[in-house]
Order: structure tokens, then C-alpha cells, then sequence
């Protein structure tokens, strides 16, 4: 058999191996996790939300659950993907998500006006190819008469099939067995500015998350983390510059620790 | 083939006045550009007589006539304009050509019987687009040239006759050919000036020196046109109907002869490769009358359930009022959108799946209730605005989010939650909501951080001017309240979360 001709070099150099392509293709292939960008919960999450499944967080009115589903939907809009948000309470603001980094033409919104509505309309988006689908309960009731485990089961397998991470905000536990990881969030603390006592100037603040439950394995030789802090900031004091250490230095907690000098900070910039 | 050119001259100028007839008998212009740069496209008789010529700019214009009239170009009356006039050509002949800014081309081939002279066929086509407020003029000929050439000459119609189109187009200059820049060149160096001695020129050296453009163009020459008539298509049109053996008083079994002319109608729409982004509902009433009405889709789609939905919705809401012996449905069709994969980007959600999802939502949540949002330019934080949801085509290499900015979110309330509130002074000391909301604040305030005030539409009737606060309660939770200037009530807008 005659030896294939070599090729000149200006030619060669342009060429790709087959070797080369498929760990270029591998690189750029769907990740098994979306990560949220905020780095308690991805620590807790083993790097992300797992496509194809649901994920649970549950905490209180001024918990964190918010901005930590705005952050998700951003980082999910910012690689160029398609999210939805299931808003029964009609929560979103579009300002804040821009500002949090939402890509926001990427995002669908919908408004439901009923809770069983919002379920038939996360069922339905579940089916179309979005990456993340966040489904926020808000504050309201959720009765789990009505809404038992086989609604959210059906979700669920519904998210598997379409390897759809599927996101859920609810005041307190509602998934039962189907949700694949549940956090809770709770220990919120605000910071507020004390050098400015007569007019105290609101920073951010700070909650815990809780893994109550997961499926997933963790790191083979090390101990899963079963919480972590996590550090809300209002986009002033973030435009500021704020660093990490500076923060710890002078922030003021009213729970009463000691020793910790106040932090100056701005209103929100959502006026 | 013999043609007719229908031409309307000075085309921006009679799309105008077809909309703004009164300015006829005016001095007026139309321009395109902005401000001093805008120059004259068409000036009326009037403006012409004053010195007023195309190519002129405004000021130049109003220096000879200071109360000259300046339009611009109406675009969509142009196009309103050419597609009456192919319509009028269409009333006459079934095969036209749409030939561009006020031109049409028209197969004129076995009207003889109608029209044994082509003279009168070149009126009817006059008289049929001044129906249409277009003073045209016609040209036949068996070439196109030769049939635009003629339209351009007065005393029209003008009917040049079969074969001598070469004789016709001989005397006029060969710009008149419209060749490309390389063409004239070397018909210059050649020392052609005229068709006729470019058509006299051997047909195998013509096109041995200038290629097949060259060929063409003396093809065009000697009054042999190869271009073909590429006649206008009309829309198709679906529609289903059904004439019913009994009156029908109830919903259910209407629907279920509506969903057979459904799925009829997708099955023909499928065929043409396009989905419906409105449904015609038309029901015949007993003992007479006509109940008409429009579905509208957020996107096209041909998923029959999604359409018998949205069809239920309508007739649920607003009934026909008496039984109905008989319907028609007619789609609107819309090319579905596409979508290109790319090899290392994201995967993007295919366009016909995404499209029967947004109307399966549309129909079950209702209008304004889904779409993407927009940021509004205001100051109430409470503001938005919703758009139809076309998420951009995926990038081509999936990119990498950027790093997080650990912002705290606003959960809005909307609508705002009232409340009543103690204060001290003006600062905020204890508040419950007034209607019990779950989502409202009760309880001592630990920390009030205020008042910012906000101010917007002082020039409405009901202008905004708020005191806002940011609270946090002794239970906890962090609220964002206002105090409403106007009328002095307390509202919760906002949880930060």
C-alpha cells in the first residue's frame, strides 16, 4: 500500500486530530450540575443543581431562598441556556434580576394565579428542554391534602426524563420523597451599618443552610458538609467593593456578639 | 409571451397622496433622510413647476419654494400601495409578476377574446389601478424591455407589436439596458452607443467577449427577453367547515365536531411546513346571524389540543348566545421558527416544542400572564413590563457564567400589602398587616433604616411619592415598607430574601 503524501505545513497546522476534537467535544459537553454561584449552596450540592432532578430549599421569609434561586437563574441564563420561573406570588422583580445577572429574554416568566395552576404549568415547561425550572412557593399555605407526594413524584420523574433541574422554593418541607436533595435555610441575621446608629443603613445578611437530605454520593474519603454560611450583600455595598474581610471586621449582629465593629454600607439599589 | 408593464411614475409621491389625497393639488415633497440631509424623492406638479427636481435637498427645495410641504416616505403605505396595485393588475390577468416600487409585470397571453385589441386591454389596466388611486400607465410588448420602455412613453397605452421589439428598442441608448459597470466599459471602448448597434453585433462573439451576462443582455437587445415571468403566488388559504344536520345548543359536542376540522386543518398545515398563529372562528347561528371571532397564539403551532383549548376558553367566555348549525375555522398560517444546533454550544429548545408549550401555557394561564420581562426605565420598584418569550439562538461554545455577586434579592408584593402601623414620629415601631396576609409583616420593629423618599409623575393625575423604610422586625424578617405620601398610608412592598 503507497505511504499517504505528507502534507505541507501551512496546511497541517490547520488540521485537528480526531483525538483532539473529542476532548474539545467532552469539554463543551452538558455538565452533569448547574452551578448556582453562590458557593454555600453549591458546596452543599456536591458543585450544583443535578439535571434531571429536584431539588428542594425551605426557610422562612428573609431566608436567602430568593437570591439564591435569582443567582441560579443567572448562571444558567449566562451559559447561553433557557430557565423558567414558576411565580405564583408574582415575586419576580426584573430590575433585581438584571442587576443579580439574569439574561433576562432567556428567562420565561410565568405568573400563575392559583397553586394548582403553577404545578400544571411547571409540569408542562418541565417537557420543553429548559435547563433549570424554578418553581417558587412564596410565602403562601401549600396544603399537602391537596398537593400530596404523588404531584411532586410526578414532577419529579417528569424533570428525570427531560433532564431538567428542577428547583423548589417553599416556605417549609412540601416534596416528602420526591425531591432528590433538600436544604433549609434558616439563623438569618441582618447587618446593618453602625456607624450610622441614628439612620442604620442596611448591608445584607447572612443565613445558614442545612442538607437535610441526599441522594447524591459525596467525595469518596470525605466527610460530607452537612451546612454552610451563606452571605448576602445589597448591590451598593457590592458595587462598593466590600471585600470578605472587611465585612467579618465590622459587621454588627443583633443577636448580640460581641466584639465586631459596624460595617458601612448603603440602601439598596432597587429604588 | 406577450406582457403588459403596468408602471406608476413618481411611485413614493402616489403612495402618499393615496393616503393624503388633499395634498394633490399642493406643492409638496417626498424626502428621505433626516433634517438637511434629506433629499427629494417626488415632487407634485406644483413643486415641479417651481424648479423643484429629484436628488434636490430639503433646504435647497424650500430656497426656491419656502412653503413647500415635506413628507417623508411612507413606508407601509408603499407597500400598501404595490399590493394594490398587483391586486388591480390581478383583476385583469391571474399571472403577475411583482416587479418592485410601482411596477408589475402581467402575462397578457389569451385575453384576446376579451380584449381583441390590446389597446383596450392597456386601459382596462389603467382604469383598474386608478380604482386603486395609482395613475399608471401601460406598455405590451412581447420583452420585458421593450414593455417598461414602452409604459415610459406618453400617450399611454403604448403596444408595441410582436417582433418589433428589436426595431423599438433600436434608437435608445444602451443605459437603457441596465448593464454592470464591467459591460458598459467595454461597449464604450467598443464605440457603442445605441440597443440597435449592440443588437447588430454577431451573437457568438458577444458572448465569447462579455460571458453569459453579456449574452443576455443582447438577447434583451434584440427583443428576445429570457427572463420568465415568475408570477405572484397568493397565500393559501385553510380553512375548515362544517354545515351541522341539527342545531347545536351545548359546548361539548360542538367541540368535538370542531376538533375533527382541527386536526384537518393541521394535517394541511403540515403540508405546507407552517403552524397557526390565529384561529378564524366563524359559527352560523340559528335561526339566522353570525357569531365571528379571533383566536390569537402567543406562537405557531399545529397542536390540535392546544387549539381546541383556546377555542373552548373563547366560547366559554364570552357564548354565542343561540345554537349553532354550522362553523368554519380558518388559520392564519406563520412559518414556525427555527432553530440551528450548534456543535459545542448549549443545546437550544427546539423552536416547534417551545411553541407548543407557550400556547399549551397561554391557554392555561390567560393573556399577560407569561412571557420574558423587560426592565421598565421608572422609579416604583414595582414596575415591569412582559414580553412575547423568543429566547436568542444558543452562543456558539457554551460560556462560562460569571463569578457570583452574592446579591440580595427583593421578593416584590404585589399588590403592595396595606398595613397599619404605630410610629414614633415618623419612624416606624410596629406594624401587622391589614388584610392578615400571610405575606405581610406583624410585629415590633427592632430596626428601622428611613425614610428615602421617591417621586415619580409629579405632572399625572395620581403621581407616586413615597417614604420608603427598610425594617427589620423583632420575629424577624427583613421587609422593605412605604409610607404613601398622598395619602398617608402605610404599605409592604417588598421582602428582601
Amino acid at each position: 500500500m503507497p505511504a499517504l503524501p505528507i502534507l505541507p505545513p501551512e496546511i497541517a497546522f490547520q488540521l485537528t486530530t480526531g483525538a483532539d476534537l473529542a476532548d474539545r467535544e467532552r469539554g463543551n459537553r452538558r455538565p452533569a450540575t448547574l452551578p448556582t454561584r453562590v458557593p454555600a449552596l453549591d458546596r452543599l450540592l456536591g458543585g450544583g443543581l443535578p439535571r434531571g432532578s429536584l431539588v428542594e430549599m425551605s426557610g422562612r421569609a428573609s431566608c436567602g431562598r430568593f437570591s439564591a434561586a435569582l443567582s441560579a437563574l443567572a448562571a444558567v441564563t449566562q451559559t447561553g441556556e433557557a430557565a423558567a420561573l414558576v411565580d405564583p406570588g408574582d415575586h419576580f422583580d426584573p430590575q433585581g434580576a438584571a442587576d443579580a445577572g439574569v439574561d433576562l429574554p432567556r428567562l420565561l416568566w410565568l405568573r400563575p394565579r392559583a397553586l394548582k395552576t403553577a404545578l400544571s404549568a411547571c409540569e408542562t415547561v418541565l417537557s420543553t428542554g429548559f435547563a433549570l425550572v424554578v418553581l417558587d412557593l412564596g410565602l403562601a399555605r401549600v396544603s399537602r391534602r391537596r398537593f400530596d407526594d404523588a404531584v411532586w413524584l410526578r414532577l419529579a420523574r417528569r424533570a428525570r426524563f427531560h433532564e431538567t433541574a428542577l428547583f423548589v422554593l417553599s416556605p417549609y418541607r412540601v416534596t416528602g420523597t420526591a425531591a432528590h436533595i433538600v436544604l433549609s435555610a434558616g439563623d438569618a441575621r441582618a447587618a446593618w451599618d453602625a456607624q450610622r446608629m441614628a439612620m442604620p443603613l442596611l448591608h445584607g445578611f447572612t443565613a445558614r443552610v442545612f442538607l437535610e437530605k441526599t441522594r447524591a454520593h459525596g467525595v469518596e474519603g470525605r466527610a460530607r458538609e452537612t451546612h454552610a454560611p451563606l452571605r448576602l450583600q445589597l448591590l451598593d455595598a457590592v458595587n462598593a467593593g466590600r471585600t470578605e474581610e472587611n465585612q467579618e471586621k465590622k459587621k454588627i449582629f443583633l443577636e448580640g456578639e460581641e466584639g465586631e465593629v459596624a460595617a458601612a454600607g448603603q440602601v439598596a439599589a432597587s429604588y | 409571451m406577450r406582457l403588459a408593464c403596468l408602471v406608476v411614475p413618481l411611485f413614493p409621491l402616489a403612495a402618499r397622496l393615496r393616503g393624503e389625497p388633499a395634498l394633490a393639488d399642493e406643492a409638496v415633497a417626498v424626502c428621505e433622510g433626516n433634517g438637511t440631509a434629506a433629499r427629494v424623492v417626488a415632487a407634485t406638479k406644483k413643486a415641479r413647476r417651481a424648479g423643484i427636481r429629484p436628488g434636490f435637498t430639503l433646504p435647497q427645495a424650500r430656497a426656491l419654494l419656502p412653503n413647500l410641504l415635506a413628507r417623508p416616505r411612507d413606508v407601509a403605505g408603499e407597500r400598501a400601495a404595490q399590493e394594490a396595485l398587483l391586486d388591480a393588475a390581478g383583476t385583469i390577468s391571474p399571472r403577475v409578476e411583482d416587479g418592485g416600487e410601482g411596477l408589475a409585470w402581467v402575462d397578457v397571453d389569451g385575453l384576446s377574446r376579451l380584449f381583441p385589441d390590446e389597446r383596450d386591454l392597456g386601459r382596462a389596466l389603467i382604469a383598474a389601478a386608478k380604482l386603486e388611486s395609482l395613475p399608471a400607465r401601460c406598455g405590451i410588448a412581447s420583452s420585458k424591455l421593450a414593455a417598461r420602455v414602452a409604459a415610459s412613453l406618453p400617450d399611454s397605452p403604448v403596444v408595441v407589436p410582436d417582433g418589433g421589439e428589436a426595431a423599438f428598442l433600436a434608437p435608445l441608448p444602451l443605459a437603457k439596458l441596465d448593464p454592470d459597470a464591467t459591460a458598459v466599459e467595454t461597449l464604450s471602448r467598443w464605440g457603442l452607443t445605441r440597443v440597435g448597434e449592440f443588437a447588430k453585433l454577431p451573437a457568438a462573439e458577444v458572448a465569447s467577449r462579455l460571458g453569459e451576462a453579456g449574452h443576455a443582455l443582447h438577447e434583451i437587445a434584440r427583443g428576445r427577453d429570457p427572463r420568465p415571468l415568475v408570477p405572484r403566488q397568493p397565500p393559501p388559504s385553510f380553512t375548515e367547515g362544517v354545515e351541522l344536520e341539527w342545531p347545536l345548543l351545548t359546548l361539548e359536542p360542538f367541540l368535538g365536531m370542531a376538533e375533527g376540522a382541527l386536526q384537518r386543518l393541521a394535517r394541511r398545515l403540515e403540508s405546507h411546513a407552517c403552524g397557526c398563529v390565529r384561529l378564524d372562528v366563524s359559527l352560523v347561528l340559528d335561526p339566522d346571524g353570525c357569531d365571528t371571532r379571533s383566536v390569537d397564539l402567543p406562537a405557531p403551532t399545529r397542536d390540535v389540543k392546544t387549539l381546541l383549548s383556546l377555542l373552548k376558553l373563547s366560547l366559554e367566555g364570552r357564548p354565542p348566545g343561540a345554537a349553532v348549525t354550522g362553523f368554519s375555522l380558518s388559520a392564519v398560517p406563520d412559518a414556525p421558527r427555527r432553530g440551528q444546533l450548534t456543535l459545542f454550544g448549549p443545546a437550544e429548545i427546539a423552536p416547534d416544542r417551545l411553541a407548543a408549550t407557550l400556547a399549551k401555557l397561554f391557554a392555561l394561564l390567560g393573556e399577560g400572564r407569561l412571557g420574558a420581562a423587560k426592565a421598565v426605565d421608572g422609579h416604583r420598584p414595582e414596575r415591569f413590563s412582559l414580553e412575547p418569550f423568543a429566547p436568542p439562538p444558543p452562543p456558539p461554545e457554551r460560556r462560562v457564567p460569571k463569578t457570583g455577586r452574592g446579591l440580595l434579592a427583593v421578593r416584590v408584593l404585589r399588590p403592595a400589602v396595606q398595613l397599619e402601623v404605630l410610629v414614633e414620629g415618623e419612624r416606624p415601631v410596629s406594624m401587622r398587616a391589614l388584610s392578615g396576609d400571610d405575606a405581610g409583616p406583624a410585629g415590633g420593629v427592632r430596626v428601622a433604616s428611613g425614610p428615602w423618599r421617591m417621586e415619580e409623575g409629579w405632572w399625572l393625575d395620581a403621581p407616586a411619592t413615597r417614604a420608603y423604610w427598610d425594617v427589620e422586625l423583632q420575629g424577624g424578617g427583613l421587609y422593605r415598607v412605604y409610607r404613601d405620601e398622598t395619602g398617608g398610608d402605610w404599605f409592604a412592598d417588598g421582602i428582601y430574601d
